[in-house]
């Protein structure tokens, strides 16, 4: 497998854990994901806003996050992501499953990475 | 700019379009990303450029930017280790609740149907066991018996067990241990206290050693206490006690008034243990005298088993010593209607409290249990349809590791739990409405005290509940069984064109609906039928006009008055009565036509032909006012009414009604000889027949008329010997208010006489038949229930199969259907189902119906007017039921059902 198709694989798989982690932090919109996302990574991941929406409403089906509409004024609505309880524990396995597998990774590649 | 319409018009040559909402939220991000593209100096251009990539990458992606409309449960994260199998079902009781609670609606619909249902079950169920199977309150109640005498296969026409019996059988008896009798009768109860009429039985002492009963103080009397049939000793139940002695222990030894004689209190009965029922209030000692000449005492008997023995022999040992009884001769045929030796029937006692409801609280019984299962079949069927809808549920446990069988007991124990949601409301709503529902019961109920929601009856609702929990829950747990994962985990939910109706939940539902139909109609023609004899009986012509009169019982016991005392009070009473306004007619009558049997006499006649020999006659006596024929509106066919000419000193004349007339007297009635009235003073006098009434019809007994005599009281020389009348008042206005005129003319005369039983004659007649009416009633709301049931599942079944069939409408509304074809086919296969509930439930209902003939007055249990009437309703409430869903399929917008999902 190329490098190339190796990343898009993992950026793949780690798209519902980078969004509900987002949202641990605080509710937000689906823009806000998108250039928290972009940010926080320095730009390693570009994230494609065509993938967010499929997995947020994935995550919604999921019952992982709730998604409502909010008007603040002068301003229009837009609709605010949260997580639920059921969320959080996903987020917390998700969590724990990237750390044994990085883990392993690093026990049999000997890849080194910095600690979050 | 306005952002929604450039997304709008971006997706419009894609394949799926997005929902309005994904629309909004597409269209905000992508204000965003402009504005801040701009705020980074990009310009308008360059913005728009980047942002056309971004909309062409989600146009590329359509189909994944569809929210889903309703949320599901979250799968549970794969078990770590389930230590137990307990932990596993208490995981299912928990997720199983959780489940329910997200769907409150779906819940109170399943809930409160099943509530409904299980509480008319519990109810009946409480009342059909505490009346027919709970032990009676006396120990080793199985071994007691009721004993019926007959002569000539004839049974008596009041009483059950003549003295003639008891004595021949009492001395000898080796099957029994002993045999009490009794017979129950109103006094007045006076000091201390204010006047009071109550019901007392007067019974041998042997009746409290046969069962088997303990006092609450003092001691019973005993057969030296029987010395006269108004002995100076008496028994108070328990109420009386407390309410009119304030439970004073000391009451033992106190003396009462019973018609105006004093009586020592000897004990106090436990109300638990009261024989017959808790309307006795007191009990008094009788003695069972021999037969004197051809005197013969009537009243009811009981007798205790020896162990060992059986009723049917008891039974044959008092025949037997019945053959040596004397002979009572024109006595036993007044009583009997025949003559020959003893026959002794015996049966055990609670059969014999309780036989006359028996059938009848089955019959309801059955009916409540269908009315159940209507309402279960509606569960099931929300289960099923609820259950393919979570098939994307389902399938993603599946999945994720769970067997066929744990996803079956999952929807099991998701059932159980709504099954018992449903019985502890039901439960609950039963118990608030046992109180009220159960004084809706007639008086004269048997064993009306005894009915409680007690441990039994919450355990058979408890029982119940699970059963119809497990019974709708097998279905759908069934279904999950056969479940095809990659089918289930594809997005769409709807059916393919033309598979619908033929997958196995909507044949399912189909068949359930075709049940609950069919149930439906049972219960409906069972109840009409009940409802139109109801009627018939209301409407009966008796022989005279209850319309207008007002009627009263006037006790005149002998130790407060004599017969001539009684004769001159009457007249005086009769005369102040015809004087005021309002009253129209006015009389008495010594025996009330309502009920049949009362005073019977039997005598010789030779029939005016004179050619055969004498035969013999067994009619009812009466003794009644001039006015007594006007105040009823009995019509009078031939000759004449009695008149005021008609006194103690000119000739004896007698009145008959049409059935004597036409039973002895042949054509021509009129100057007949019979028999004069006991109390005419002379010996062997007859009397000249110088009129013929109609007839009194008794539509609630086994015969429709008796013979009757009429005597007018006038001409009774000795004065009156009847102990009780019942007077009766005819008004042209309102009866009801002629009800304290009728009381002042009594008291004016005698201020010690208390009327009772004021009542319009109308509402006599109405109490007389408040069995049937409370069966018609139950029977009714049963059905109406049952109809409410079956037309809200028709509804959602129908609503059910337009939304699965959305796609194939729309498809046939594109190519070229019309809205009435589309409303036809969903009408249609309504229908359908309908008819062929409709269909079985009608042969049913005629096969099973035979077996409520006995219930039925006036109308035939394969009353064809009843069945026309229940198709027609049933097949209207299902056209209407399924209007609006047939509605909703003829408004189909066909582009919109087959864009949309």
């Amino acid at each position: 497998m190329g490098t190339n198709a190796l990343s898009r694989e993992l950026k793949r798989g780690s798209t519902e854990l980078l969004i509900l982690a987002l949202l641990e932090e605080r509710d937000r919109h689906g823009y806000d994901l998108a250039r928290s996302i972009g940010e926080r990574s320095r730009g390693a991941i570009s994230f494609h806003a065509a993938s967010l929406y499929p997995t947020l409403y994935r995550l919604e089906a999921k019952d992982l996050v709730e998604g409502r509409w909010v008007e603040k004024p002068g301003q229009r609505r837009r609709r605010y992501y949260r997580l639920t309880a059921a969320g959080r524990r996903a987020l917390a396995s998700q969590r724990s499953i990237w750390e044994d597998f990085v883990g392993a990774l690093n026990r049999v590649a000997r890849i080194r990475h910095a600690s979050p | 700019m306005d952002w929604q319409s450039r997304i709008r018009a971006v997706f419009a040559t894609s394949a799926q379009v997005p929902d309005d909402d994904v629309v909004e939220e597409l269209a905000e991000h992508a204000r965003a990303m402009y504005e801040a593209m701009r705020a980074d100096g990009l310009s308008h251009d360059a913005a728009q450029a980047r942002l056309s990539e971004q909309l062409d990458l989600w146009r590329a992606d359509s189909a994944a930017l569809r929210r889903p409309s309703a949320r599901l449960p979250a799968p549970d994260p794969p078990p770590a280790a389930v230590s137990s199998r307990l932990a596993g079902w208490a995981q299912d009781v928990r997720y199983g609740a959780r489940v329910l609670r997200r769907q409150p609606h779906y819940t109170l619909l399943a809930g409160v149907t099943m509530a409904l249902g299980i509480a008319a079950t519990t109810q009946l169920f409480s009342v059909t066991y505490g009346v027919l199977l709970k032990p009676m309150p006396w120990p080793r109640s199985e071994r007691l018996l009721a004993l019926n005498e007959t002569r000539g296969g004839r049974p008596p026409r009041f009483g059950s067990f003549s003295n003639a019996a008891y004595l021949a059988w009492r001395e000898t008896a080796t099957t029994v241990e002993d045999v009490a009798a009794w017979s129950e009768r109103t006094v007045t109860l006076g000091e201390p206290g204010e006047p009071e009429r109550i019901r007392i039985t007067a019974a041998s002492a042997s009746l409290f050693a046969v069962l088997g009963l303990r006092p609450l103080i003092g001691s019973f009397f005993g057969e030296k206490d029987e010395v006269s049939a108004e002995g100076p000793v008496i028994v108070l139940s328990e109420g009386l006690w407390r309410g009119r002695f304030g439970g004073d222990p000391g009451v033992v030894g106190r003396l009462v008034q019973i018609d105006g004689q004093p009586h020592r209190v000897v004990a106090v009965l436990p109300d638990a243990s009261s024989y017959p029922d808790r309307r006795t209030r007191a009990w008094v000692p009788f003695r069972v005298m021999p037969t004197t000449g051809n005197s013969l005492a009537m009243f009811g008997a009981i007798a205790r088993l020896r162990p060992g023995a059986t009723a049917e022999q008891a039974a044959a040992e008092a025949t037997r010593c019945g053959r040596f009884a004397a002979d009572t001769g024109m006595t036993t045929t007044a009583i009997f209607g025949a003559r020959g030796p003893i026959e002794v029937r015996a049966v055990p006692l609670r059969d014999a409290l309780t036989s006359d409801v028996r059938q009848p609280l089955v019959v309801l019984l059955a009916a409540v249990g269908l009315l159940l299962a209507t309402a279960t079949g509606n569960v099931a069927s929300l289960q099923l349809a609820r259950a393919t809808t979570r098939r994307r549920e389902l399938a993603i446990r599946a999945a994720l590791g769970a067997g066929a069988g744990r996803l079956a007991r999952q929807l099991v124990v998701e059932s159980l739990l709504l099954g018992l949601l449903g019985g502890g409301s039901g439960l609950a709503l039963a118990a608030l409405l046992h109180r009220p529902l159960s004084s809706l019961l007639p008086a004269d109920f048997p064993r009306l005290a005894d009915l409680h929601v007690d441990a039994m009856v919450v355990l058979f609702a408890a029982g119940v509940s699970a059963l119809t929990g497990l019974a709708f829950g097998v279905l759908p747990a069934w279904h999950a069984r056969r479940l095809d994962l990659v089918e289930s985990l594809a997005e769409d939910g709807t059916a393919p064109v033309g598979t619908t109706g033929r997958s196995p939940t909507a044949r399912a539902r189909m068949m359930i609906m075709g049940g609950q139909v069919a149930l439906a109609t049972l219960l409906l023609v069972a109840a009409s039928l009940l409802g139109r004899s109801f009627a018939a009986l209301l409407a009966a012509d008796r022989g005279y006009d209850p319309a207008g009169v007002l009627t009263a019982r006037l006790p005149l016991p002998a130790s407060m008055y004599t017969p001539p005392r009684r004769q001159a009070l009457l007249e005086a009473i009769l005369d102040r009565l015809r004087t005021m306004p309002g009253v129209a007619a006015a009389g008495f009558t010594s025996e009330f036509p309502l009920t049949p049997g009362g005073s019977t006499g039997a005598f010789q006649i030779h029939p005016p032909q004179g050619e055969e020999s004498a035969v013999t006659v067994q009619a009812s006596p009466r003794i009644v006012s001039p006015g007594y024929f006007a105040a009823l509106g009995l019509p009078i066919v031939a000759g004449r009414g009695f008149a005021e000419s008609d006194t103690e000193t000119s000739a004896p004349v007698a009145i008959v009604n049409r059935t004597f007339a036409r039973r002895y007297l042949g054509a021509s009635p009129l100057e007949a000889r019979l028999p004069m009235a006991l109390g005419h003073g002379g010996e062997g006098v007859e009397a000249s027949v110088i009129g013929v009434v109609d007839d009194v019809r008794y539509v609630t007994g086994s015969e429709s008329s008796l013979p009757e005599i009429y005597y007018s009281y006038r001409q009774l020389r000795g004065g009156l010997d009847a102990v009780v009348v019942s007077l009766l008042v005819r008004t042209a206005g309102e009866p009801g208010a002629l009800a304290p005129v009728l009381r002042t003319a009594v008291r004016g005369e005698d201020r010690a006489l208390a009327p009772d039983l004021v009542m319009t004659m109308e509402d006599r007649v109405t109490t007389s038949l408040a069995r049937p009416r409370l069966y018609a009633v139950v029977l009714g709301g049963f059905a109406a229930l049952a109809l409410v049931v079956v037309a809200v599942g028709l509804l959602s079944v129908v609503s059910y199969t337009v939304a699965q069939r959305s796609r194939e409408l729309a498809v046939r509304s594109a190519l070229g259907a019309r809205p009435a074809d589309l409303v036809r086919l969903v009408v249609g296969q309504g229908l359908a189902v309908t008819g062929a509930g409709l269909g079985i439930g009608l042969v049913a209902a005629l096969a099973l119906s035979r077996s409520m003939g006995t219930l039925l007055y006036a109308v035939k249990p394969a009353d064809a007017l009843t069945y026309v009437g229940v198709t027609v309703t049933v097949a209207s409430l299902a056209a209407a039921a399924c209007a609006f869903p047939a509605r909703r399929a003829a408004r189909l917008d066909p582009w919109r059902a087959l864009r949309s999902r």
